[in-house]
């Protein structure tokens, strides 16, 4: 068969696959199937211990598959078509440019964790500025576009939505306002190289044939899957205790209100959770009696984990790690504040 | 014998891609290693003050091929990696 036909029909085949993944997740919405998991703590508190969580798997599971395909496909295409090039060519150019490509591509390009905290040490090397590098760390786990995904089909689009506006304005403070400090400024001059390539010269990246791109985006959507699943369902195990035995009176005085957001604001930071599993356990604490103001300050605590911060610590040094530690902390509040007053969810 | 350059660039301990990466490039060396072409693979730091002189901000994993980045952010197959050194040995 001809090289061309083959090329089409692999480009269709995988196209078809991506359209059913993408038209199973509309059918879902438009039958109004729930994608979150329906036991209530009354169903999963009189089960022997050991079956608590294996129910609540099944009803995950049965009914977020097809959210998590979609989530992870979706990531694994755009992580494949976003020009990486982008970054490379233009972060160094102005500061605004900098800026506005770490809060457009860092929700795209950290899904594999592994590039986030180089990611961050190649823009400051490169000159871009630790406003901008600040921006894109804090951007990314906030962010991420499995996250949103996610977050949308089990908690709701509205705070979707409203985290990746809460997140983007308290990365981007914290980015312009460490540039700003002179610790800040000491790092950004300790890493910046004389003469960074101008990066147009050196760097001219090969573009595969589309069913080539295709097929790898599903790959990586694959690679993803297995590095984020395990973890994953650990995380639900422990959702799934939680769902039973956290009692809704503890749920009422701590966690709404405003003493709600700061309890929930210092409990998503600092607490390390395998990504996908913190909106899953925030979902569990909704449906608790959660509020939305505390809901969005869990949810914004991705950034500041301790994982995180040590990482970058060896390349930013601990002062630069505890003001974006302190103002993404504050972001948190503050936004879960505005959002709960203004959703009357306080 | 035709020599060619090639940089496996990422980051250090490697991650499990930049390893199917460097593996990726290593089969097709072998290949061509058959067909007269001789690969030099450089292993780099992704981070090191060298690349980014050299070639900015990256997106591990990347392949360098005679100082030039023909591949950012994604694993290849070593068919690719084959022919973009055999472009590169002409």
């Amino acid at each position: 068969m001809e090289e061309k036909t083959k090329r089409a029909i692999r480009t269709g085949v995988i196209l078809a696959f991506i359209i059913v993944v993408i038209g199973l997740l509309i059918y879902s919405r438009i039958v109004a199937y729930s994608m979150a998991p329906q036991s209530k703590p009354v169903d999963l508190r009189p089960l022997p211990l050991w079956e608590i969580p294996i129910v609540y798997l099944i009803d995950y599971f049965s009914h977020g598959t097809i959210c998590l395909l979609f989530a992870f496909t979706v990531a694994g295409l755009i992580y494949e078509f976003v020009p990486k090039e982008a970054i490379t060519k233009y972060m160094g150019s102005s500061k605004a440019v900098g800026y506005g490509l770490a809060l457009a591509m860092a929700p795209f390009l950290t899904v594999c964790s592994c590039t986030m905290v180089p990611l961050f040490g190649g823009v400051l090397y490169a000159g871009a500025g630790i406003g901008p590098a600040i921006t894109f760390l804090l951007m990314a786990p906030a962010s991420n576009i499995l996250t949103i995904l996610l977050t949308g089909e089990m908690i709701s689009w509205e705070v979707a939505g409203v985290r990746i506006i809460a997140s983007a304005t308290t990365a981007l403070a914290a980015g312009i306002i460490i540039s700003k400090t002179p610790w800040g400024k000491a790092v950004e001059k300790e890493h910046q190289i004389a003469n960074a390539a101008s990066a147009s010269a050196k760097v001219e990246i090969v573009k595969p044939s589309l069913d080539e791109r295709l097929w790898a985006a599903l790959k990586f959507a694959g690679y993803l899957a297995k590095q984020i699943l395990p973890f994953f369902i650990l995380g639900l195990i422990v959702v799934s205790y939680v769902e039973a035995f956290l009692p809704e009176d503890i749920v009422g005085t701590y966690l709404t209100g405003v003493t709600g957001i700061l309890i929930a604001s210092v409990l998503g930071g600092p607490l390390y959770t395998p990504t996908l599993v913190e909106v899953v356990l925030g979902k569990a604490m909704w449906d608790l009696g959660m509020s939305k103001g505390a809901l969005l300050s869990w949810l914004m605590g991705q950034p500041y984990d301790v994982a995180n911060a040590m990482a970058v610590s060896r390349i930013a040094k601990w002062k630069v790690v505890a003001t974006y530690f302190i103002i993404a902390w504050a972001g948190s509040v503050t936004f879960g504040l505005m959002y709960g007053m203004l959703s009357g969810s306080l | 014998m035709k020599e060619v350059k090639v940089e496996v660039i990422g980051t250090e301990p490697p991650c499990m891609r930049c390893q199917a990466t460097r593996k990726a490039v290593e089969k097709a060396a072998e290949k061509l290693k058959q067909a007269g072409v001789m690969v030099n693979i450089e292993k780099a730091n992704i981070m090191s003050k060298e690349i980014v002189q050299k070639y900015g901000i990256l997106v591990s994993p990347a392949i360098a091929i005679n100082n030039t980045v023909k591949i950012m952010g994604r694993v290849p197959s070593p068919e690719e990696v084959e022919k973009l050194i055999m472009e590169a040995a002409k």
